[in-house]
């Protein structure tokens, strides 16, 4: 069914977009991917399936580059998934997240409404547009109010996708997507943080996991299965957006106890210190999704619970430890 | 022993100087006795007239807001404590056909500017020219400070952008920046690419017998039309508040493109003026913004702001202007026998 039909992805080499190949792959796509640099650790995620997709050098920034790819592939979906995600960078260099986050879905909009028309486009918008909440938990009709340059380039991305949509009839939609984990999260999130010094300290390489607040309360998902969300909203009928979340915060707290259970420690607080460098004041309204369109809609729920998908990760972390001896 | 204050003068930077509100606001801020420069791009230099009769008090500086360098040197140059960012690529039709181009001069170059603040210029205050295109599908009416925004054009789509850059740099960097939701203001100075400046001079046309119709869009969209000069004079008064704000500067009342033919024609002396319009699909935008209105309490609260102008004042001001430029023109350009 789903034979010859074709994806770009951009953002493959992170932790959705490798998820994403893998299961595209799976359904008999043909996958390209836009791909930055060569350099080995950066192509670690796809290390299962580099020789199955068409790999395309270029990036975001780029206009000529963007509507060549288009141009020359006329893909049957693009997921966009490609962007500077660290808030902290975007402070620094806030022109180039605009560039590549704000200006690079508008790239490929353009492209794809010149070249072509038929393609379908995914666009990751995230759950930092709502920014600053006043109620919880967030729907699609919930304000945006983005609280720093990430959030602003990505809500301007968001709208620049519902404008071709209304006014271009392109098939495009945008994934509010909540948190979302696996054992491929950067090593520089709080939750692969966490799961990494688990089983480091587990296994005896390490004494005490230092964090930030505990209270921190976050809606976290399982990668895997938003990537999946993002392949049903381009087999409907009709674009639109639609918030990705499991509809529960967890705290950072109940992340580490989660952790520590998995290898069998359950006096974590031994090995916990709050560092206040690391110390965010926590929220005073949940950043809490509801997904209830996407699953009328799209038939999608989450499944994996939240202290499987900790111990999902916490596994990975000792299998690769282990691998390295 | 004459002491000179030098602390007194105060200067401006102003981009966008060359259109409609730049060339006000810079005529308002010379008669207050700042200094006034100007960021402006050469090549669009001699294609404008508005600032001829200041080109002696501002300085011009070369730049753009699509290059950092420049901004910087323009900051570093003029030192000043109010930039004004009025400047943008405005064309609704043109940020569909250019949305990359639209999106790195209306939405980064705000944030060129802020970075430009940020490092070379902390204390100096910023006003940020929003736009009701920002309301766009509107989810309310009137609209507020507190209404959601839908913007519905690329333009539109990088002018919340700008916004959000304001309010993100004022609260994580403390800079005095301030936003401006200008609903729209028209004035002589107006482009004749906008709808309402296209009538004045157009009837203008038709009651000299230059021309016999007008062709123009829907006649049924609304706006909120308001007088350039007030609403400017709204700007400095915003960076002179202690805390900086996001402010809705509007009239309250909306009207729609066929009154504003009716008065502009009526005030010619022209009453069935139906036969002089045609209404050309052409015209219509891809996506029509239909009623826009504002609600500017909070600025008249805040800083005791309220229109004088009122709509058929300013069409009446607008027609004036240009039967005077066409007359002149005539003069100048037709022999006396």
């Amino acid at each position: 069914m789903a034979e010859n039909r074709s994806a770009l992805i951009t953002g493959i080499t992170g932790q959705d977009g490798s998820y994403l190949a893998e299961m595209l792959l799976g359904k008999g796509y043909e996958v390209y991917g836009l791909i930055e640099t060569r350099r080995e650790e950066c192509l670690a995620h796809l290390e299962g399936c580099l020789d199955d997709i068409h790999q395309v050098y270029g990036n975001l920034a780029t206009t000529r580059g963007i509507h060549g790819v288009i141009r020359e592939i006329a893909p049957d979906e693009v997921y966009n998934l490609g962007a500077i995600t660290m808030v902290t960078l975007a402070w620094k260099d806030p022109v180039k997240v605009f560039q590549i986050n704000g200006m690079g879905v508008l790239r490929l909009l353009d492209g794809i409404r010149r070249y072509s028309p038929k393609t379908r486009l995914f666009q990751a918008s995230t759950s930092e547009l709502f920014g600053d909440v006043t109620e919880s938990p967030q729907n699609e009709d919930t304000p945006f109010r983005p609280r720093n340059p990430y959030g602003s380039s990505k809500l301007m991305a968001h709208q620049a996708v519902v404008q071709f949509r209304e006014h271009k009839d392109l098939h495009a939609s945008c994934g509010i997507m909540y948190n979302h984990e696996a054992p491929r999260r950067g090593p520089l999130f709080v939750t692969r943080k966490i799961t990494q010094s688990a089983a480091r300290i587990s296994l005896g390489h390490d004494e005490t996991l230092f964090l930030g607040n505990l209270d921190a309360r976050r809606d976290w998902g399982y990668a895997p299965e938003y990537v999946e969300a993002m392949w049903r909203m381009l087999q409907q009928d009709r674009a639109d957006d639609y918030v990705i979340a499991t509809g529960q915060a967890h705290s950072v707290r109940d992340m580490v106890a989660a952790a520590f259970a998995r290898v069998g420690i359950s006096d974590w607080e031994a090995h916990t210190r709050v560092d206040p460098r690391f110390y965010r004041p926590a929220e005073e309204v949940d950043m809490l999704g509801d997904a209830s369109k996407a699953e009328r809609v799209l038939g999608w729920k989450p499944r994996v619970p939240f202290e499987e998908m900790v111990g999902l990760m916490v596994d990975a972390d000792l299998a690769r430890l282990r691998a390295e001896g | 022993m004459v002491h000179i204050l030098v602390s007194e003068t105060r200067s401006a930077l102003i981009t966008g100087l060359t259109g409609q509100d730049g060339s006000y606001l810079a005529d308002q801020l010379l008669e207050k006795g700042y200094d006034v420069y100007g960021l402006v791009r050469i090549p669009s230099m001699p294609t404008s007239t508005l600032i001829e009769h200041i080109l002696d008090d501002v300085t011009l500086i070369d730049g753009d807001l699509t290059d950092q360098a420049s901004i910087n040197r323009a900051i570093s140059i003029s030192k000043p404590h109010a930039i004004y960012n009025l400047a943008a690529q405005s064309f609704v039709a043109t940020s569909w056909k250019q949305p990359i181009l639209t999106s790195e001069v209306s939405a980064l170059g705000v944030v060129r500017i802020l970075e430009g603040i940020r490092y070379l210029a902390p204390d100096s205050r910023m006003y940020q020219a929003s736009s009701s295109e920002m309301f766009g599908k509107v989810q309310e009416t009137p609209q507020t400070e507190a209404t959601k925004f839908y913007p519905r054009s690329p333009y539109g789509i990088s002018k919340v952008f700008g916004y959000w850059a304001v309010v993100n740099y004022r609260e994580s960097y403390g800079i005095h920046a301030s936003n401006g939701i200008l609903f729209n203001h028209e004035s002589p100075r107006r482009g004749l690419e906008f709808v309402t400046r296209k009538i004045s001079y157009n009837v203008a046309r038709i009651k000299m017998g230059l021309v016999d119709k007008i062709q123009l869009g829907n006649l049924d969209a609304k706006r909120d039309w308001g007088y350039a000069p007030e609403y400017v004079d709204m700007m400095w008064r915003m960076l002179q508040q202690d805390e900086p704000s996001d402010l809705v500067v509007a009239t309250g009342e909306s009207h729609s493109v066929r009154e504003f033919c009716d008065e502009a024609f009526r005030h010619v002396g022209i009453d069935d003026w139906e036969s002089y319009v045609d209404v050309a699909e052409a015209h219509f935008r891809p996506a029509e913004v239909k009623e826009l209105r504002g609600d500017a309490s909070l600025a008249r609260e805040k800083l005791g702001w309220a229109p004088k102008v009122d709509f058929r004042r300013l069409v009446q001001i607008m027609v004036d202007s240009d039967m005077e430029l066409l007359t002149s023109h005539r003069e100048m350009t037709e022999p006396t026998v």
